[in-house]
């Protein structure tokens, strides 16, 4: 690898914490708090993989047919929007790197907007699964409960009756999923998934916010001549490892929760441009 | 120079003349200072008397005594459900609680002993205190979050006390579903919240205490050079890094099935309360090596200390921290044999099991080889150290029938378990950190402490902790269940024994509180090394200035140097008068006694 | 003796090694990267059946790898950070393997 900043003055790279002998020591601390810090994310990750693994073992042909539930598109959508939000962030250690503030600010903005428009997205996602009633719990579990769901909505039909098991079923019409309630798959078993897939994707939007937050409070220093002094890249890019680490993460997630049952391409397309407005929005 | 600077001088030759801290425990340290210097010297406790200074400090020996009141604090809510459950055992149909009132109590002396008391104790306060001085730095890797650190368990944990206050828990430490997630009427929600926040407290200390032994090592100051309490910490710490992390995500999906009434573990709809098991366990069990492993730490110190020997096995001790720490993270599953746990599986968990066991044994071995031919001296640290050492293997040893697949059969959820794990943690942990806060308390205040009534505590609570948990063997054994109010009236007699030992025990607990507060107002000053002991954290100034050390020590001395030639003539000879400027010569923190 | 050995003397010249890669390995490694997501994706929306599931961790897997070894600079990191990271899938690994030996044997029953 190549530096250019061979001819750069020792007086520019900025002041060593109190506690430390030297700016090498220093960086060396820093990066190796945060991987640690990344290590015990894997663990936290790793342990509801274990998690959603165990079930899955159990439950093959019912969590294809949650995953056949998903929106896949939006989903492929924010896979490229996280790659490309890594890549601006590592563009933005090199600019912190040899002092290009002016860089570094797009860059930084850059990799926060990517991150918002993930979490718009995602939202959009949520919105989408609320709307059509996959939302797990108050299931009717015996005929006869049904049948009062049945007879509700036949009375009103405006009625918002959540009953996962008939709402299931609709999604998994529309997207052209093949199984047959009952022999097929379990519907009951599906709420299991759908748990996995709120709950996971739940800690990813977390991680998600908390890291738009480091981002905006980079910006900000920046903005104030923070990065001004070189030696402080270090701090970009021990943001950056946390950045990369959270797309990591989605890159296990999709295959996983999202490519688990069957999808096309088309649908997946279909699927986006529901999410974005552009979509027939053909009825339930 | 005294005659004893010069016959020391000849033990080591030194390549470079030997500046102000570069000298080995057997010279004679700095002359102490004078009052007027005295006076005038600041310390890390006198240099700021500001409220802020103290709030939002970002020395690591301030935070230390900022764990050490919250956790002497929570010990004593931990201590009051403690009676409370003994209290009402009187009777076999309980004496002064009411069912849903017991529950609550076992499960809140469990969750706050265990999270807010041995869990964050000595990383929270001796290592914090010590860690740094004993590496030779000025301060932890990452200041600010140390505070951060402290202030992320102080309120989760107050969080976490209110929510027992208002509601209670009555689930059990253990929190299993279905209970928990669907039947139980107490703030498991909430209650789950704080364990979530002061989890973050343990994986931010872990973090710290690496970087710091790993970066921040002073000059000659090698791994093999290192007290073996650092080893113990690093080791706790790998421990609280891998495994916290699982528990935190455990207790967000319990939440989830609490707050949601859909969960994971719900066999409703298929799902698995073993499940749970497994994934708590996976934390809890490394958990209970994050609690012994300082103690074991604390006990390398003062053992070597009070018998004047180097330790026995200095790389079999130091690997042995850490393969605990590792083979720790294999033997979860053997809390769950009888819950329906596969066979094939808890054969592999009763034989990993049996593996653990060893690494400590290690340990005893060590310990028991440095007493052998030491120098001993019975002052407090060295009795609960002895305690340690007595009840541990106790405790180690019945964990063996526990963790055999057909014993277990009979004994789990018995009293045999609880009996088993007080054991290893009152009278392993616990001591320990009776031992620790006894041994470095010159240290951290500059004062010493009645030996006389340190003596008599330490032998207090040694004999009334014995008695509380031995009867609770035999009628473990004999059959009674563990968290039940109502026996059969034939064990009355094995829980009223227990009972009354409980109040010895207690006594006991309390007796540190008035000598060593008492020891600050009216202590003899310490000086830096009042014990003759070895170490970098000795020689330095007690209490340390700010910043440790005047400036960055270099060691060129071995860790534990007591068993040098000469160094019982040096004992003998400190013993025996006084010294040319008529300072304190005795090696014990002892006190003219009052 | 030899000089002692410094924790912070051997990291003084970790500051100056330590070096950010150019742009243009950036954006190479970016492509490599939109390459496999985009192969991840095909595996996705095909009907390989059974080894769609080893397929598609395994893609996800290079793709980590690459991530890591590039983006998160695990190319020019000392030992002890790839024993971090070893650790951290290390023990993850454990708990998969001994959680999921409990669900694929428990059905079994005794010997």
């Amino acid at each position: 690898m190549t530096t250019d900043n061979a001819t750069v003055p020792e007086t520019s790279y900025g002041p060593v914490a109190h506690h430390f002998n030297n700016m090498g020591q220093q960086h060396a601390t820093v990066r190796l708090g945060m991987w640690l810090f990344l290590v015990t994310e894997i663990l936290f990750f790793g342990a509801a993989f274990v998690a959603y693994t165990a079930y899955r073992i159990w439950y093959p042909k019912d969590f294809e047919a949650g995953s056949a539930a998903l929106n896949a598109g939006i989903a492929s959508v924010n896979t490229f929007l996280l790659l490309i939000s890594s890549l601006t962030v590592t563009l933005a250690i090199r600019c912190a790197y040899v002092g290009n503030r002016k860089g570094l600010i797009r860059n930084l903005i850059l990799t926060t907007l990517l991150g918002t428009v993930f979490l718009g997205l995602k939202a959009r996602e949520y919105q989408l699964d609320y709307v059509e009633g996959l939302i797990p719990g108050n299931v009717a579990l015996t005929k006869e409960a049904a049948e009062n769901v049945l007879r509700a909505r036949a009375d009103n039909p405006n009625l918002v009756v959540n009953n996962f098991n008939e709402n299931l079923k609709v999604v998994l019409k529309h997207n052209g999923f093949q199984g047959v309630p009952g022999k097929d798959y379990d519907p009951s078993r599906v709420q299991l998934f759908f748990m996995f897939y709120y709950g996971i994707t739940g800690l990813h939007v977390l991680h998600m916010v908390i890291g738009l937050g480091l981002l905006s409070w980079q910006i900000v220093l920046a903005m104030m001549g923070f990065f001004d002094f070189k030696s402080r890249y270090i701090y970009v890019e021990t943001l950056s490892l946390y950045w990369h680490f959270v797309d990591m993460v989605w890159m296990f997630v999709l295959p996983l929760l999202y490519l688990c049952g069957p999808h096309t391409f088309g649908q997946a397309v279909e699927q986006f441009k529901l999410a974005i407005g552009l979509g027939s929005g053909s009825g339930h | 120079m005294t005659a004893t600077e010069t016959q020391t001088e000849t033990i080591r030759v030194a390549t470079t003349t030997p500046g102000p801290l570069d000298y080995t425990p057997q010279m004679v340290p700095p002359p102490e200072p004078t009052d007027a210097e005295d006076a005038t010297r600041k310390n890390y406790l006198n240099y700021d008397y500001s409220l802020f200074g103290w709030l939002f400090t970002l020395d690591h020996k301030r935070i230390a005594l900022m764990y050490l009141a919250a956790v002497s604090v929570f010990f004593l809510f931990g201590a009051i459900a403690a009676g409370l459950i003994r209290t009402n055992l009187i009777t076999p149909t309980g004496a002064i609680l009411e069912l849903d009132q017991y529950n609550k109590a076992f499960t809140a002396h469990g969750t706050i002993m265990l999270f807010l008391f041995l869990i964050p104790v000595i990383p929270g306060v001796l290592g914090n205190f010590l860690i740094p001085l004993m590496v030779g730095a000025k301060d932890m890797a990452f200041p600010k979050l140390n505070l951060a650190s402290f202030y992320v368990w102080f309120f989760g944990a107050l969080f976490f006390v209110y929510q027992l206050l208002v509601g209670g828990l009555d689930t059990g430490w253990t929190l299993y579903p279905p209970y928990s997630s669907k039947y139980s009427h107490t703030n498991v929600l909430y209650a789950g919240l704080g364990i979530f926040i002061t989890g973050f407290s343990s994986i931010l200390t872990a973090i710290n205490i690496i970087a710091t032994v790993h970066k921040m090592r002073c000059p000659g100051m090698t791994w093999g050079r290192l007290p073996l309490f650092v080893w113990a910490m690093y080791a706790t710490s790998i421990i609280q890094l891998l495994g916290t992390p699982v528990l935190a995500v455990t207790v967000v999906m319990l939440a989830i099935e609490r707050l949601f009434g859909v969960g994971i573990f719900d066999p409703s709809i298929g799902g698995d309360p073993l499940l749970f098991q497994h994934m708590f366990w996976f934390y809890s069990h490394p958990a209970v090596y994050i609690m012994i492993l300082p103690g074991m730490g604390v006990i390398n110190e003062v053992l070597t200390c009070f018998s004047r020997k180097n330790i026995f096995g200095y790389k079999a001790v130091a690997w042995s921290s850490v393969g605990i720490a590792l083979v720790g993270f294999l033997v979860w599953g053997h809390h769950m044999f009888l819950a329906g746990q596969g066979y094939y599986l808890s054969m592999v968990f009763a034989l990993l099991t049996m593996l653990v066991a060893v690494p400590s044994a290690i340990k005893v071995f060590n310990w028991t080889a440095t007493l052998y031919g030491g120098v001993i001296t019975f002052s407090a640290p060295m009795i609960f150290a002895l305690g340690f050492i007595l009840l541990f293997t106790v405790g180690g040893l019945t964990g063996l029938f526990l963790g055999t697949l057909g014993s277990d059969i009979h004994l789990h959820d018995t009293y045999f378990v609880i009996a088993h794990f007080h054991y290893t943690m009152v009278g392993g942990m616990m001591f320990a950190w009776q031992a620790g806060l006894h041994f470095w308390w010159p240290k951290i205040t500059g004062r010493l402490y009645s030996d006389f009534w340190s003596r008599l505590a330490a032998i207090v609570m040694l004999v009334g902790f014995a008695l509380t948990f031995l009867p609770q063997f035999v009628v473990g054994y004999l059959g009674m269940p563990r968290r039940y109010p109502n026996y059969p009236p034939e064990f009355q007699i094995y829980n009223v024994l227990s009972t009354a030992a409980a109040y010895v025990q207690g006594l006991g607990y309390a007796m540190p509180i008035f000598y060593l507060t008492a020891s600050l107002f009216f202590g003899k000053k310490a000086g830096n090394n009042p014990y003759r002991a070895t170490g970098l954290e000795w020689q330095t100034n007690s209490p340390p200035e700010p910043h440790n050390f005047p400036e960055t020590p270099t060691v060129y001395f071995q860790p534990y140097e007591y068993g040098v030639k000469d160094g019982l003539s040096v004992v003998e000879k400190l013993n025996s008068g006084t010294k040319s400027d008529g300072a304190q010569t005795k090696t014990v923190g002892a006190t003219s006694d009052h | 003796m030899t000089t002692p050995t410094n924790s912070s003397e051997r990291h003084a010249d970790e500051f100056l090694s330590h070096t950010v890669p150019p742009t243009s390995t950036t954006l190479t490694v970016f492509a490599a990267l939109v390459g496999l997501a985009m192969l991840a994706l095909l595996i996705g929306f095909s009907e390989l059946g059974p080894i769609k599931v080893l397929a598609s961790l395994g893609c996800a897997t290079v793709q980590a790898c690459v991530l890591g070894y590039f983006f998160m600079e695990l190319k020019q990191a000392d030992k002890l950070t790839w024993l971090v990271v070893a650790s951290g899938f290390f023990f993850t690994g454990i708990q998969f393997v001994f959680t999921l030996t409990d669900y694929l044997t428990r059905h079994l029953g005794v010997l």
